[in-house]
């Protein structure tokens, strides 16, 4: 049978079906407003994290959609310098402390101050976590979550060994050797030489005392000191066999995999992998956690922020609504539990779930003594096409601790020039 | 008939809208010969957009300071600085020579491994077809997924080749590929081959199909065994194909860091890096697109040099 329509019943249908929409409910009708979030989460751990913030948020603002976009972290760089000189910028991006210096320069950063210093939960964050996000007297993001660097530890080795946590560089190369055992396939320390391990060679050269750059922004770097924390570090492989052979490839995904499988008795990371590894080993049994060793002129353990910035001034009023949910300590803790993150927020990072996990000690000992990474416009750079290959450069038998320190303060020059 | 005479043969306007009427006129523009001008000048519009003006910009770029975390001194002509940075530069002189071994070693890999697996499978053998898509898997995965796969396969702690090596006595203990500059590259060019493999047997295979069986039924009647017949007829007939082949891959190979990117990063100690990925690191980590812009422009040269050396080398404009 063949339904037969004239224009009388078709516009019979059509009022019909305008006076029933106009009867459902307004909310129905209500325009959400669309945010996209670049970020650099990796882990299922991180996506689990930003997923358990992104519910919250969704409950708490229903009238904001935010859709998250990952950019893989070595692709970061390459990604927003194209949207931001091809205009395709995203609403809200996750900006790393050592980033905002080049990202400020390109003119990928909008002003935030204002917004920040109406925020009712101002007052929750001490006023050193925004300093690696400001400057010239203007802030550029809020952070998200603390990056707090630690490392962590096989406790049942160490006791077996009748070993402590180091606390000092000796402590931890005497440990290091102790612990390792070729025959069994088992090294000290899983050393990161690979993409991402830059920023731990700054540190050790920072802490046998040698700043980067000087107060006046003239270079820093002391070639002999350099010399001596690189035949150090680089040393821990080079002579003491404690590091596995892999070293000089070894990224994230090979550190972590190599101390959740039992290679490594040791590694230097952030809390951020601590579920990913509880998942694998058992808390405070099979693994512990410990501040970042003292130098031996100083001790450097990074405070890094995850700093959400606005990066696109089109829907700013909803992308502030998402950078400041951060803030909340529900969501701060959420993300923790899901990541081992730590809270930006003073309050947050007070709460019982907090105080009350003794694994969490070292990051809340961190957060006394804690320094943040050096930034200046070209230092992430340096750090990876510089200091990393020279780094490599002495792993590999290439280049002497003489020489790679020449390369880097050669690097360093040139990147501040 | 001339066009001339063809216009001159339309009848007059007749009436003021009908001189100044646009489907008139247009009318009386294709039958000149400025009409074949005007339907390519689309075309030609739409070339300079996405090809004459990235091109021209990039050689501009190589002339111009452009660091974007400097705005300062951004735009200004600074001649030939960033070339003779170039020539003082020991990473870009490194870059070159690995670059050579990257591209050159690939390349007889991948036309080796794609020129017998073309001829297998022209074969007509049983399951042929099955074994043809089969091959063409890798050349469809993504750069990202073949390296990512691979580094964990290779991995010296959980990587299944170790393993299978180790098992088999090849390997006393497992290796860290990637972390020996004696084997890194070598491991590298092995995996990009086993990825762009297909992309040759893909080529040859069509240019197969091409040849008439006569020649072979001939060959084989004046006695020549397989390998004559490959090296007098096959590779000679397929000539023209392999010589696009090659360019397109020296190319790929030339202009794409991204494998090694996910493998290396360049490293360790500067073993693997190459020309494109030096540019890539000099554009998005330290942001300075003026050098990393006369580095693409050496790149462009070289190719065009080798695209010219190679064509005239290889006789293919002969055919």
């Amino acid at each position: 049978m063949t339904a037969k329509f004239d224009r009388r019943s078709v516009l019979k249908l059509g009022g019909g079906m305008l006076a029933a929409s106009a009867l459902l409910p307004h909310q129905a009708f209500a325009q959400q407003t669309a945010i996209n979030y670049w970020h650099t989460f990796t882990s299922q751990s991180e996506a689990a994290g930003l997923q358990a913030v992104l519910d919250l948020f969704k409950a708490a603002h229903p009238d904001v959609a935010v859709t998250p976009e990952n950019i893989p972290n070595p692709e970061f760089m390459a990604k927003i310098t194209a949207a931001v000189v091809g205009g395709s910028r995203p609403n809200v991006t996750m900006v790393s402390s050592e980033r905002f210096e080049d990202l400020l320069a390109m003119g990928a950063l909008s002003d935030m101050t204002d917004r920040i210093a109406g925020w009712e939960r101002r007052g929750d964050f001490d006023d050193k976590r925004f300093a690696s996000i400001t400057k010239d007297g203007k802030t550029y993001g809020v952070p998200g979550f603390t990056f707090v660097d630690w490392g962590y530890y096989r406790k049942d080795w160490f006791d077996e060994a009748g070993l402590a946590a180091p606390t000092t560089y000796d402590e931890f190369r005497d440990a290091a050797i102790k612990l390792t055992d070729a025959s069994k396939g088992r090294f000290g320390f899983g050393l990161r030489g690979g993409p991402g391990g830059q920023n731990f060679v700054v540190n050790v050269i920072e802490a046998f005392g040698s700043p980067v750059k000087k107060e006046d922004g003239t270079i820093g770097l002391d070639r002999d000191i350099v010399v001596k924390a690189l035949d150090w570090y680089a040393g821990l492989l080079v002579k003491d066999k404690a590091v596995p052979p892999s070293a000089a490839n070894d990224g994230f995904q090979q550190v972590i995999s190599g101390f959740q499988t039992g290679q490594t008795a040791m590694i230097w990371h952030h809390t951020g992998s601590y579920q990913d590894i509880a998942s694998k080993l058992k808390p405070g049994v099979e693994f512990g956690t410990f501040a970042m060793p003292a130098g031996p002129a100083t001790r450097v353990a990074r405070l890094a922020y995850a700093y959400n910035c606005i990066t696109n001034d089109e829907n700013a009023d909803a992308a502030w609504e998402w950078i400041k949910f951060w803030g909340e300590p529900d969501a701060a803790v959420a993300f923790l539990e899901k990541t081992g993150y730590m809270p930006a927020s003073t309050v947050a990072a007070q709460d019982q779930r907090i105080v009350g996990n003794p694994m969490y000690k070292a990051a809340a000992d961190t957060l006394g003594f804690g320094i943040p990474q050096p930034s200046f416009p070209g230092a992430a750079g340096w750090a990876q096409n510089t200091v990393l290959p020279a780094l490599q450069q002495i792993l590999i038998g290439q280049a002497t601790p003489d020489q790679a320190a020449d390369q880097i303060i050669e690097g360093l020059a040139a990147a501040i020039a | 008939m001339s066009r001339g005479r063809a216009m001159a043969a339309l009848p007059p306007p007749r009436s003021t809208w009908d001189a100044i009427n646009p489907l008139r006129l247009l009318g009386e523009l294709s039958e000149t010969r400025y009409w074949m001008y005007l339907l390519l000048l689309p075309s030609a519009l739409l070339i300079t957009a996405i090809v004459l003006f990235p091109t021209v910009y990039g050689f501009q770029l190589s002339f111009t300071e452009m660091r974007l975390n400097r705005p300062a001194g951004n735009g200004a002509f600074v001649g030939l600085k960033h070339y003779q940075r170039m020539l003082a530069d020991p990473i870009f002189w490194l870059s070159l020579r690995n670059t050579a071994v990257w591209v050159t070693f690939s390349i007889l890999i991948e036309f080796v491994v794609g020129l017998v697996a073309a001829l297998a499978l022209n074969r007509n053998l049983w399951g042929g077809k099955v074994l043809a898509v089969l091959i063409l898997v890798p050349y469809f995965l993504p750069n990202v997924v073949a390296g990512n796969m691979w580094a964990l396969m290779l991995d010296s702690r959980v990587g299944v080749i170790n393993d299978i090596l180790v098992n088999i006595g090849l390997l006393q203990e497992y290796k860290a590929w990637f972390a020996d500059p004696n084997t890194a590259m070598a491991t590298a060019i092995f995996v990009e081959a086993w990825h762009s493999f297909p992309f040759f047997t893909l080529l040859i295979m069509a240019g197969l199909k091409g040849i008439p069986t006569d020649l072979y039924k001939a060959a084989d009647i004046d006695g020549a065994g397989a390998f004559a017949q490959l090296r007098l007829i096959t590779l000679p007939m397929l000539r023209t194909i392999i010589a696009a082949a090659v360019i397109l891959r020296v190319i790929g190979l030339v202009n794409s860091p991204d494998l090694l990117l996910i493998l290396t990063q360049g490293g360790p100690g500067r073993s693997t890096q190459v020309l494109s990925l030096y540019a890539f690191q000099n554009a998005y980590s330290d942001f300075n697109f003026g050098y990393a812009g006369a580095l693409s422009v050496v790149m462009f040269v070289l190719l065009m040099l080798f695209a010219w050396a190679y064509i005239r080398l290889s006789k293919v404009n002969q055919d």
